[in-house]
C-alpha cells in the first residue's frame, strides 16, 4: 500500500504542535486525543486498531488493538481524511513539554523502534506495531520496559519526546552510554543494551541508577533530555501535597503560591 | 550478478567512511558477494572473507563484515534486515550457522528468563501459602483466653443472626444437663441449642458448643447426644476451631494483602460456623471425647450408636457427616477403642428422651 505523502510544519519551541497538510484524498492517523484543530473538509473517523491495512476480520483488528493496549496507546486511532477538493490542514499537539520529531520512515529503511507512548501522528499507512524487547536485562533495567513501539512503512511519522531532543548518527561500533529513560527511538540496526554503572558508590550516590543504557551503531538514534517520568517526579516532589512546598509556608507570598516561583528551584 | 536473483537492499558502511552509510544492493555472484552501492563502484568480496553475525534490536538485523584494504583496523560493514536475508542465507548457509545459533540461544535465554521472572512471584505466593499452617499453629498457642472468648462470641453472634435459638424447654434443659455431666470440675462450657433442620453440632473457641435442634430430635437417647457433645468438647479442648479460624484468617490476610483490597477481611468471622477439620483432628477429638465419656461414666455405646445412625439412616448426607469425613472408618476405630478399654461401668444419664423429642418435633419456637 502506497503511503500518503504529507507536508508538515512544526510550530512552537518547547510545547510544540505539528500542522500536517493533506492533499485531496490523503489521510493521516493521529493518536487519540492529540488533535488540536482541523480545517473544513477534513473528515474524522475513529478506527479500532491502527488502520494500517484492511486487517482481516475481527481477530486481526483485536490483535492490532491488543498491541496498542500493550504499548500504552489508546485502543482507537483516529484517521483524518481530506474529503475536500483542495489542500487542508490538521494539527496535532504534543501532550507535554518537549519536541516533536518528524521521521521519514523511507529514509530509515522502513522501520523505527521507539519508546512506547511516543507516537503522535503519521501518514495513513504507517503501521504501529509492538517490538517486544527480548533482552531480559534491558527490559528490566533499560528504562524503556519490555514493550517498545515499532513504526513500519515508508511515510512520515511524528514522534514526541520530552525536553530537548538529540538526534545522532552512530558510526559502526560507536557506543553511547545513555541514562535509562532517555532513549526515544533508534533504527533497528542499533544494539540497545545495558551496562552496569561499575561502582556501587556511583550506583548508589551518583544519581544515575545501577545501569546505563548503551546504544551501539551503526544507525540513527534520538534521545530526550527530560523523560516525562522525571519531570513528573520533580513536580510531585515540589508540590505542596508531598510536603515539598513546606519551605514557603512561612513566607508572606506562600499563601498565593508565588513563593514557589521565586524560591526553591530544585 | 547472476540472473534471476533479486538484489537485496542493504546499508553499506565502508571502512573509514562516514557514520551515515550508503544504500546498497547485494547479490551472490559465484562464491563472491556482489556489493552494489548506489553512489560508488561495485565491490566483490570472496565468501571466505565474510563474517556474518546477528545484530541490532532483538537481533533483527545481520551484520556482514570484512576487512578493509588499508589494514585490519578498519572493516567494511553491511547491515541487512532479517526479513530480507533469505536469498543470501539460502546461497551460503554455512556462513549463517554460527549467527543462527547465537540468535536461537539469545531467544531461548529470554524465554527461560521470562518464565523464571513469572515463577518468582508464584513461588513467593506458594511459600506464603505453605507457611500459613505452621504460623497458625504457633499463633494459636499464644492467643490469650480472653481473645479466644471474643472470637467464640463472634461465632455465636453469627449463629444467632442466622436463625432462632432455643433457650428454654425440655430440650434445652436436657442439653444443659448432659453438658453439666460431661464438664470436668472447674471447666467453663457453654451449650447452645439452635433451631435448625440440619443434623449438626459444632464447637467454637471459648468453650462454646452449638447443637442443632434436629440433632437432638434425631438422637435416640441422652447418651447419643452426650457422645456428640463429648466429641465437640474435645474440639474445644484441643483448640481445633481456633486453629482453623487462625488458618483461614491467615490465608485471607495474605490474599487480601495481595489484592490490596482489605474490605473482605471484615467478613471472615461470618463464615466460621462452617469450619471443617482435618481427619486427624476428628480422630483426635473422637479419642478425647471417648475419654471424657468414660470419665463421666456415660455409656460410650451411645456415641457409637449415633454415628451408626448417621451413617446408615441418612442417605441424603447430613451436615454432620459432610463436615466429619470417613464415618465408617471412625466407627471402626471407636469400636476398637471401646473394646480395648471398657472403663468403669456406665451410669445412665437418666433423661427421659421422649418428651425432649416431642418438644423439638412440636411447633417451632417452643
Amino acid at each position: 500500500m502506497a503511503m500518503d505523502i504529507v507536508d508538515y510544519e512544526i510550530f512552537g519551541n518547547e510545547m510544540q504542535y505539528v500542522e500536517v497538510e493533506l492533499d485531496p484524498g490523503e489521510a493521516a492517523i493521529g493518536e487519540a486525543g492529540v488533535m488540536m484543530y482541523m480545517q473544513d473538509g477534513i473528515a474524522m473517523d475513529t478506527l479500532f486498531g491502527d488502520g494500517s491495512q484492511q486487517q482481516s476480520g475481527l481477530f486481526g483488528k483485536l490483535m492490532g488493538a491488543g498491541k496498542r493496549l500493550l504499548t500504552g496507546e489508546s485502543l482507537f486511532t483516529t484517521v483524518y481524511h481530506n474529503e475536500s477538493s483542495g489542500k487542508r490542514r490538521v494539527a496535532f499537539a504534543a501532550p507535554y513539554p518537549g519536541k516533536i520529531v518528524p521521521v521519514d520512515l523511507s529514509q530509515l529503511g522502513g522501520t523505527l523502534i521507539c519508546q512506547k507512548d511516543s507516537f503522535l501522528a503519521a501518514a495513513k499507512g504507517v503501521s504501529l506495531g509492538i517490538a517486544f524487547q527480548k533482552k531480559l536485562g534491558v527490559g528490566l533495567f533499560g528504562g524503556e520496559g519490555f514493550i517498545m513501539q515499532k513504526l513500519e512503512g515508508d511515510g512520515m511519522a511524528f514522534i514526541h519526546a520530552g525536553g530537548t531532543l538529540l538526534e545522532k548518527t552512530l558510526a559502526p561500533g560507536e557506543t553511547l552510554r545513555v541514562d535509562t529513560g532517555c532513549v526515544v527511538a533508534f533504527q533497528p540496526s542499533v544494539d540497545f543494551d545495558i551496562q552496569y554503572a561499575g561502582k556501587i558508590k556511583t550506583a548508589l550516590f551518583g544519581g544515575e541508577g545501577l545501569f546505563f543504557a548503551t546504544l551501539r551503531g551503526p544507525g540513527r538514534i534520538w534521545l530526550q533530555s527530560l523523560p516525562l517520568s522525571r519531570l513528573a517526579d520533580r513536580i510531585v516532589m515540589a508540590s505542596r501535597m508531598a510536603g515539598g512546598g513546606g519551605k514557603e509556608s512561612g513566607s508572606l507570598l506562600g499563601g498565593i503560591g508565588l513563593g514557589s516561583l521565586l524560591g526553591d528551584d530544585e | 550478478m547472476s540472473p534471476g536473483e533479486a538484489p537485496l537492499p542493504a546499508r553499506f558502511y565502508p571502512a573509514g567512511g562516514d557514520a551515515h552509510g550508503h544504500p546498497a544492493r547485494l547479490a551472490w555472484d559465484g562464491g563472491m558477494l556482489l556489493v552494489q552501492p548506489e553512489d560508488s563502484p561495485a565491490l566483490r568480496v570472496p565468501a571466505s572473507q565474510l563474517r556474518i553475525e546477528p545484530r541490532g534490536f532483538n537481533h533483527s538485523q545481520w551484520a556482514i563484515a570484512w576487512a578493509g584494504e588499508e589494514g585490519a583496523t578498519h572493516t567494511h560493514l553491511l547491515i541487512v534486515d532479517d526479513a530480507r536475508i533469505a536469498p543470501l542465507r539460502a546461497a551460503a548457509p554455512a556462513l549463517f550457522a554460527a549467527g543462527d545459533t547465537t540468535r536461537r540461544h539469545s531467544h531461548r535465554r529470554f524465554r527461560v528468563g521470562i518464565v523464571l521472572l513469572a515463577a518468582i512471584p508464584l513461588a513467593f505466593v506458594g511459600a506464603l501459602l505453605l507457611s500459613v499452617e505452621p504460623l497458625a499453629e504457633r499463633l494459636v498457642d499464644h492467643i490469650p483466653p480472653g481473645v479466644e472468648q471474643q472470637i467464640g462470641e463472634a461465632v455465636l453472634a453469627h449463629t444467632r443472626a442466622a436463625g432462632p435459638m432455643i433457650t428454654e424447654g425440655p430440650a434445652f434443659d436436657a442439653l444443659q444437663a448432659i453438658g453439666k455431666r460431661l464438664a470436668r470440675p472447674g471447666e467453663v462450657l457453654h451449650f447452645h441449642l439452635a433451631a435448625r433442620p440440619e443434623l449438626n453440632a459444632f464447637a467454637a473457641p471459648g468453650g462454646i458448643v452449638v447443637v442443632h435442634s434436629a440433632l437432638m430430635a434425631g438422637a435416640g437417647s441422652a447418651e447419643e447426644v452426650a457422645g456428640v457433645l463429648a466429641h465437640e468438647i474435645a474440639h474445644v479442648e484441643l483448640r481445633h476451631s481456633l486453629r482453623q479460624i487462625v488458618k483461614s484468617a491467615g490465608l485471607r490476610i495474605i490474599l487480601t494483602g495481595l489484592s490490596g483490597d482489605y474490605a473482605p477481611l471484615g467478613g471472615w468471622a461470618a463464615q466460621l460456623g462452617e469450619l471443617k477439620f482435618s481427619r486427624d483432628a476428628e480422630r483426635a477429638a473422637d479419642a478425647r471425647g471417648l475419654e471424657r465419656l468414660k470419665e463421666a461414666r456415660i455409656d460410650p455405646m451411645g456415641m457409637l450408636r449415633f454415628f451408626e445412625t448417621l451413617a446408615v439412616n441418612t442417605p441424603s448426607g447430613p451436615a454432620l457427616l459432610s463436615t466429619h469425613p470417613a464415618t465408617a472408618e471412625r466407627i471402626d476405630s471407636l469400636k476398637a477403642a471401646i473394646a480395648a478399654a471398657p472403663g468403669a461401668p456406665a451410669q445412665s444419664i437418666g433423661i427421659d428422651w421422649e418428651p425432649v423429642k416431642n418438644d423439638l418435633n412440636g411447633p417451632p419456637g417452643k
